[in-house]
C-alpha cells in the first residue's frame, strides 16, 4: 500500500535520510525502531509531505485506480507522494500523530478532533468517527470542551490519535505515541493501536520503546543513522540478538 | 497605567535586577507627572461633562475605525509572526476607491434619491473601497511576502515597509498630491442632539458598522470551520498541514478578511475625515498598530479593545492634559513607547508568550 524506494531526505546540508526503502502492506502493522536520531520522525515527515525527499520516491497506492496488485510498487496505479504537499497527502487518507502529539493549545477537544476530519465533507461519516473515537478514548468525550492544552500528556496522546482517526485515514503514521507515558498508559496506547489495526486501518508506527512496538507489530526495520540497517518479521527481530543488544537493553 | 513591570523577565541578572528599578522609577515618575497634568491643569479648566461626553463619543468612533484596522495588524501577525506596515496603504487604497465610487454615485444622483438608494449606494462603496483593498492585500501577500516566506523576520519587515512606500508613492503618481473630499449626501450630514452633546450621524453610523464588521470576523474566527483552521495554522502551521489545510490558501484569506476590514475603514474614515489622498493611510496604519500592540498583537480581542482604548486617550488625553490638539498624535505614539517599555506583550499579553513557549 505504501512504498519507500531509496528516499534521501536533507536538512539544509545535513543528509538524515541515506537511501531508506520500506514497504508497508494493507492490514499490516509495521515499526520502524531507532536510536535518537536515526532518521524515524524525518522518515515520516517525508512521508507526510511536510519534508520534501531530495531523491527517491514515496508511493501510495491508488484505490481509486482499482489496480490490480496489492502493493504499491511504482507502477501504474500508484500516486507519487514526494510530489505532493503535505496536505494534499493528507486527503489522500496518510494520517499522521505527530511527535510530541502537537495538540491545538488553545482549541478545545471538539476543536481539535473537527481539525482532524477538516478535509472530509461527509457530515454523517464524521459523527460516526467521532462516535468511533470516542469508544475508543471514552476520557475526550468528558473534556469535549475544555481547551487541548490543559489535558494531561495521556489525554492529549489518546487526542492525537483520535485526530488522526478522525480522517478516516487509510494509513495511520503513529510518531513515538509513548513517549513520555506512564507505564499503565503505555500498555493501554499500545493495546488501542492493536484495536484501531483491527478496524482495518494500516499502521506504520515509529517507536523508540523497541520491545512493545515489535511485540504488536507484524513486520519492523531498524533505522540507524538515516539507513535501514535491519528488517523482518517482528518475531524474527525480537529474538535477533542484535536488536536485543541494541534496542531491547537486554 | 501601571508601575510594576512584570513583564521583565527573570531578574537573575544584576542588569535586569537594576534595568528593573530603573522602569519602576520611570513608570512612577510619569504616573505622577499624569496625574499632576490632569489634576492641576485638565480638570482646573472647568469643562462642562458634556464636552468630556462629547470628546469621548468622538474617541469611540476613532476608535471603531482603528480597531478594524489593528485587527488585520493581529490577525497577520497571528499567522505569520510579521508586522505587515504596509497595512495602513491597504486602508488608504480602499479609502481613494471609495472616493472614486462615491463620485460616480454622486453624477448619477444617487446620493440625492430616497433613503433607501442612498443607503443601497454607500453599502456599494463601501462594498467597492473594501474590495479594492482586498485585491492589494492579496497581492502584497504574493509578492511581497510570500517569497520572503523562509528568511528570517527582519527580511519581510522591510519589504513591507518597501511595499508601503511604494503603494504610498504610486497613487501619489497617479492621483496627484491634493486630496480627495468625500462629500457626504444629505442624508447623513445632520446629527443628534442630545442635550449639549452633540451626535453627527457619521459618526453613529461609523461606530455601529465597525461594530458589526468586528462582530462578524469574530463569528468567523470562532464559529466556522475556515475561523477554526486560521486559529489551527496560527498556533501550529505543519501540523496543520497534516490535517489536511492548506496552509496558503488559509494565510491568503487572512490577509482578505484584514485587507476587507482596512478597506471599510479607508471609506468611512474618508466620511469622517471628508478627505482622502495618498499619506491618509500613514497615521491611522500606525495608530492600529499601536492599538494592536496595546491589546497585545496577535490576540483579537485586544486589537477591538486597544484600538477603543487608543480612541479615548486620544481625544480625551489632549484636554485632560492641557495640551494642544494637535499634539494628541504625541500622547498616542508615547502610549506606544510606555506599552513597550512596561508591557511589551501588551494589556493581553499572556496569550503571545503562551504561544512562543
Amino acid at each position: 500500500m505504501l512504498k519507500l524506494d531509496s528516499v534521501h531526505t536533507y536538512y539544509g546540508h545535513i543528509h538524515a535520510l541515506k537511501g531508506v526503502s520500506l514497504t508497508v502492506n494493507e492490514g499490516e502493522i509495521v515499526t520502524l525502531i531507532g536510536s535518537n536520531g536515526a532518521g524515524k520522525t524525518t522518515t515520516l515527515n517525508t512521508i507526510s509531505g511536510v519534508l520534501s525527499a531530495r531523491a527517491g520516491a514515496v508511493y501510495l497506492q491508488d484505490t481509486t485506480r482499482k489496480a490490480g496488485e496489492q502493493h504499491g510498487n511504482g507502477r501504474d496505479g500508484d500516486i507519487r507522494l514526494d510530489q505532493l504537499p503535505a496536505h494534499e497527502v493528507a486527503r489522500l487518507g496518510v494520517s499522521q500523530s505527530p511527535e510530541g502529539r502537537k495538540i491545538f493549545a488553545r482549541l478545545s477537544v471538539q476543536e481539535n478532533l473537527a481539525m482532524g476530519a477538516f478535509a472530509r465533507t461527509d457530515a454523517d461519516g464524521v459523527r460516526l468517527d467521532l462516535e468511533r473515537v470516542f469508544e475508543l478514548f471514552p476520557r475526550l468525550k468528558e473534556r469535549l470542551s475544555q481547551p487541548g492544552g490543559t489535558l494531561s500528556g495521556g489525554e492529549q496522546q489518546m487526542l492525537a490519535i483520535g485526530r488522526a482517526l478522525m480522517s478516516r485515514p487509510r494509513i495511520l503514521l503513529l510518531d513515538e505515541p509513548s513517549m513520555g507515558l506512564a507505564p499503565i498508559l503505555v500498555q493501554q496506547i499500545f493495546q488501542i493501536i492493536r484495536e484501531i489495526n483491527a478496524q482495518g486501518i494500516t499502521i506504520l508506527l515509529v517507536e523508540q520503546n523497541a520491545q512493545a512496538a515489535l511485540q504488536v507489530a507484524d513486520r519492523g526495520y531498524v533505522l540507524e543513522t538515516g539507513n535501514i540497517v535491519l528488517s523482518g518479521a517482528a518475531g524474527d527481530l525480537l529474538a535477533n540478538p542484535q536488536v536485543a543488544e541494541a534496542y531491547l537493553g537486554i | 497605567m501601571t508601575s510594576s513591570p512584570a513583564t521583565v523577565q527573570a531578574a537573575g541578572t544584576e542588569g535586569r535586577t537594576s534595568l528593573r528599578q530603573f522602569t519602576r522609577v520611570l513608570g512612577a515618575v510619569i504616573l505622577l507627572f499624569v496625574i499632576w497634568r490632569v489634576t492641576t491643569v485638565g480638570l482646573s479648566e472647568g469643562y462642562p461633562a458634556s464636552f468630556w461626553i462629547s470628546q469621548a463619543l468622538n474617541g469611540l468612533v476613532l476608535g471603531g475605525v482603528y480597531a478594524l484596522v489593528a485587527l488585520g495588524y493581529t490577525l497577520v501577525y497571528g499567522i505569520l509572526f510579521m508586522i505587515n506596515f504596509a497595512h495602513g496603504e491597504v486602508m488608504m487604497i480602499g479609502g481613494i476607491t471609495g472616493y472614486f465610487a462615491l463620485q460616480f454615485a454622486q453624477a448619477r444622483g444617487w446620493m440625492e434619491g430616497p433613503w433607501a438608494v442612498v443607503v443601497v449606494a454607500l453599502l456599494l462603496i463601501m462594498f467597492i473601497g473594501m474590495a479594492a483593498s482586498v485585491l492589494i492585500g492579496v497581492t502584497l501577500e504574493r509578492l511581497a511576502y510570500r517569497p520572503l516566506r523562509q528568511a528570517p523576520r527582519l527580511v519581510p519587515l522591510i519589504s513591507a515597509i518597501g511595499a508601503s512606500l511604494f503603494l504610498q508613492y504610486s497613487v501619489l503618481l497617479i492621483f496627484g498630491v491634493s486630496p480627495h473630499s468625500y462629500r457626504k449626501p444629505a442624508l447623513i450630514s445632520g446629527g443628534l442632539r442630545l442635550g449639549d452633546v452633540f451626535i453627527p450621524y457619521t459618526g453613529a453610523i461609523i461606530f455601529v458598522t465597525s461594530i458589526l464588521l468586528m462582530l462578524a470576523l469574530y463569528f468567523i474566527i470562532q464559529r466556522t470551520k475556515l475561523g477554526r483552521a486560521m486559529r489551527a495554522v496560527a498556533e501550529d502551521r505543519s501540523t496543520a498541514s497534516l490535517m489536511g489545510v492548506d496552509v496558503n490558501a488559509v494565510i491568503v484569506v487572512t490577509f482578505m478578511l484584514g485587507s476587507a476590514l482596512a478597506g471599510a475603514a479607508g471609506v468611512m474614515l474618508g466620511f469622517h475625515n471628508t478627505v482622502v489622498k495618498f499619506n491618509s493611510g500613514f497615521l491611522p496604519g500606525l495608530k492600529a498598530f499601536t492599538a494592536a500592540v496595546l491589546g497585545g498583537i496577535g490576540n483579537i480581542p485586544g486589537a477591538m479593545f486597544g484600538a477603543l482604548l487608543l480612541g479615548l486617550i486620544e481625544a480625551i488625553g489632549p484636554s485632560a492634559l492641557g495640551i494642544p490638539t494637535e499634539y494628541k498624535d504625541v500622547i498616542a505614539f508615547s502610549l506606544l513607547v510606555l506599552i513597550l517599555i512596561f508591557r511589551p506583550t501588551g494589556l493581553f499579553g499572556e496569550v503571545l508568550s503562551e504561544k512562543k513557549a
